[in-house]
């Protein structure tokens, strides 16, 4: 972890002192970025690094989604189906995408290339349906664009 | 002090003090369920809307604070409606199963759902399922689905007990009350949680199907686990609802143990080994007068213990920090002329216990040190002193720091190890008497009797006259 402790102190240094509550979600995303995903011990990990309590961190690792607590693939698809998207057509779409990689929603395929997640609205209504993969976002789909989408990810 | 108009009524109000507050002084009652007067405000249950002139939503009480002139209806019909629908939202995943809980009878839930709630719900929707035996600790089983997401008990941690041991994990209706999954939740103030929690969703694992709450009553009483003497409800059951066959000894014991409001001493709270005393008092009792290890009746040992008291030459007493102030001034005007005073710590800390803390907790685990201090001064015993008859009172007693003297023991619990006391009188426990304990700020804290003290036995201040 002497790596990892490295890269929190660098972060807590561009921050005011006292003010350690603020830290818990950047750590996180930054824990997350080494790890893959998020167990209850690393919260209490950040939390004794803060000096929190261990259960405020639980609290923001629980609270959001993109903060994976199972493994996840090497690619994170994130699909909307909030209601512009669902008007859109993303139901289908995440049909398409689960007999596509032959997984259901939540879960990741067995090569380890792809987790296919249902996420609520991603703020990209005008553009609907959306979906992100990994940090990078890909609107007005249909069947195709996710073919070609897919085939150019390694 | 500002003047507000609760439901057409006039009321004083304190600067910066909120609507509910004002209104609970005054005695006007507003529903509420996330807010405690020792907690933060939360502000999240809903169900104290009430309507405030200018404002142009329901606003909540609890959040709300007052100001000149404002006027307040808290029982306006939109104001009733809000009531209604919010108590439709709170009740929409809880199981409603009220007949298997615990809580049924003192659950503000119930409570509430009676009193302002909707006969049906109109939700088509199937209840959403969360886990329901939740196993916190040792003491506390936690049901998810009957929770409400009031958070009184994580702020309770937060704020008062300083574990902050609990939170509340997920969101939305997948969110619940969880501790960490590797540290169970062992805050020595835990099971105050039980209290404040206004529905059933945290229930002590001890009471668990124990009684229902309606078969018992509260009785003022005491805490003797330490010399902070908080006061305490003892709750047993009811003279109407005795048993009168089969299962007696459900009319003579102590079902639970809760904190007693009392702004002087403990505010709402006492620690866990507060919330234990009943399971103090359960422990197997002196029962009848012994001689050298044989029963004998009450005369036959007050006799006895007379004899030996008339022949001595240096006869010595040592007081118990668990007499009562009444007890002690019988001691005094009866007996101490006669006899050298000596005074002990009755109670030590046990192994593994809490020594001392900020909030409750004194290292002085005895609850009337102060008083035997005042009256006696404080001298430990010293066999050196050639005592011939020795009279001890109180428990826990080493009979091998006594020496060679003849020992007359007062006590209310079977010694521990084998007696070698000359003669045992059985004495009352706090339960079976009433009188005062002084706490180590020196604050008189009363306690009233719980039960009928058993045949033979006597209450210390009946026996010293008979000496």
């Amino acid at each position: 972890m002497s790596c990892l402790e490295e890269k929190f102190d660098q972060l807590r240094s561009v921050y005011p002192a006292e003010m350690n509550s603020s830290l818990v979600l950047p750590l996180l995303h930054l824990m997350l970025k080494e790890k893959g995903h998020l167990t209850e011990s690393d919260a209490v990990f950040i939390a004794q690094y803060l000096d929190v309590p261990p259960m405020q961190v639980k609290e923001a690792l629980t609270w959001y989604t993109m903060l994976y607590r199972q493994p996840v693939g090497k690619h994170v698809i994130k699909i909307c189906r909030n209601i512009g998207c669902s008007l859109m057509g993303a139901e289908r779409l995440i049909e398409y995408l689960e007999r596509k990689l032959g997984i259901k929603e939540g879960e990741t395929t067995a090569d380890g290339r792809f987790t296919l997640l249902a996420v609520e609205c991603l703020a990209s209504c005008g553009t609907a349906p959306a979906m992100q993969i990994d940090d990078t976002y890909h609107e007005q789909l249909n069947e195709s664009k996710i073919d070609q989408i897919l085939k150019e990810l390694s | 002090m500002i003047e507000i108009t609760i439901d057409n009524k006039t009321v004083e109000a304190n600067e910066g003090e909120t609507v509910l507050q004002a209104a609970l002084r005054n005695g006007i009652e507003i529903p509420h369920f996330c807010y405690h007067p020792c907690l933060s405000i939360a502000g999240n249950c809903r169900v104290c809307l009430v309507k405030v002139d200018g404002r142009p939503k329901l606003m909540p009480a609890c959040n709300q604070t007052v100001a000149p002139n404002m006027v307040v209806e808290t029982e306006a019909p939109e104001v009733q409606s809000a009531r209604a629908a919010v108590m439709q939202f709170i009740m929409l995943n809880h199981p409603g199963d009220c007949g298997i809980c615990d809580k049924a009878g003192e659950c503000r839930v119930q409570e509430y759902q009676f009193k302002y709630g909707m006969a049906e719900p109109i939700s088509i929707e199937p209840k959403h399922h969360k886990k329901k035996f939740n196993y916190l600790s040792e003491r506390i089983v936690l049901d998810n689905e009957r929770c409400i997401l009031c958070s009184r008990c994580v702020r309770f941690t937060r704020e008062v007990s300083k574990s902050a041991q609990l939170g509340i994990v997920e969101r939305g209706s997948h969110s619940y009350v969880a501790r960490l999954d590797a540290q169970p939740f062992d805050d020595p103030y835990s099971d105050n949680v039980l209290g404040i929690c206004p529905t059933g969703a945290l229930l002590s694992r001890e009471f668990m199907y124990k009684s229902r709450v309606w078969y018992l009553e509260p009785v003022r009483s005491v805490c003797t686990r330490c010399a902070r003497g908080c006061s305490v409800n003892v709750w047993r059951r009811k003279k109407h609802w005795y048993v009168r066959s089969l299962g007696e000894e459900k009319n003579i014991t102590a079902y639970r143990i809760s904190p007693l409001e009392n702004p002087e001493i403990n505010g709402r709270w006492i620690c866990n080994t507060g919330f234990d005393l009943h399971k103090f008092m359960a422990r197997p009792r002196a029962m009848a007068p012994m001689m050298a290890g044989n029963t004998v009746t009450v005369d036959e040992a007050s006799a006895e213990a007379n004899r030996l008291l008339a022949g001595a030459t240096n006869p010595a007493i040592i007081l118990s920090a668990h007499a009562s102030n009444e007890e002690l001034q019988a001691f005094k005007e009866k007996l101490s002329p006669r006899v050298q005073v000596y005074t002990r710590e009755d109670y030590c800390p046990a192994e593994g216990e809490v020594v001392e803390d900020d909030l409750l907790i004194r290292a002085d685990k005895n609850p009337n040190s102060y008083s035997v201090h005042a009256m006696f001064g404080q001298k430990a015993f010293s066999a050196a002193a050639g005592h011939d008859v020795v009279i001890v009172w109180g428990d826990q007693v080493d009979y091998t720091s006594l020496g060679n003297a003849k020992i007359i023991h007062l006590t209310s619990y079977a010694p521990e190890q084998e007696t070698r006391a000359d003669v045992l009188l059985p004495i009352s426990t706090t339960f079976e008497r009433s009188g005062t304990f002084c706490n180590f700020e020196g604050k008189t804290n009363r306690f009233e009797q719980v039960f009928d003290k058993p045949k033979l036995v006597q209450h210390a201040s009946d026996l010293f006259g008979r000496l």
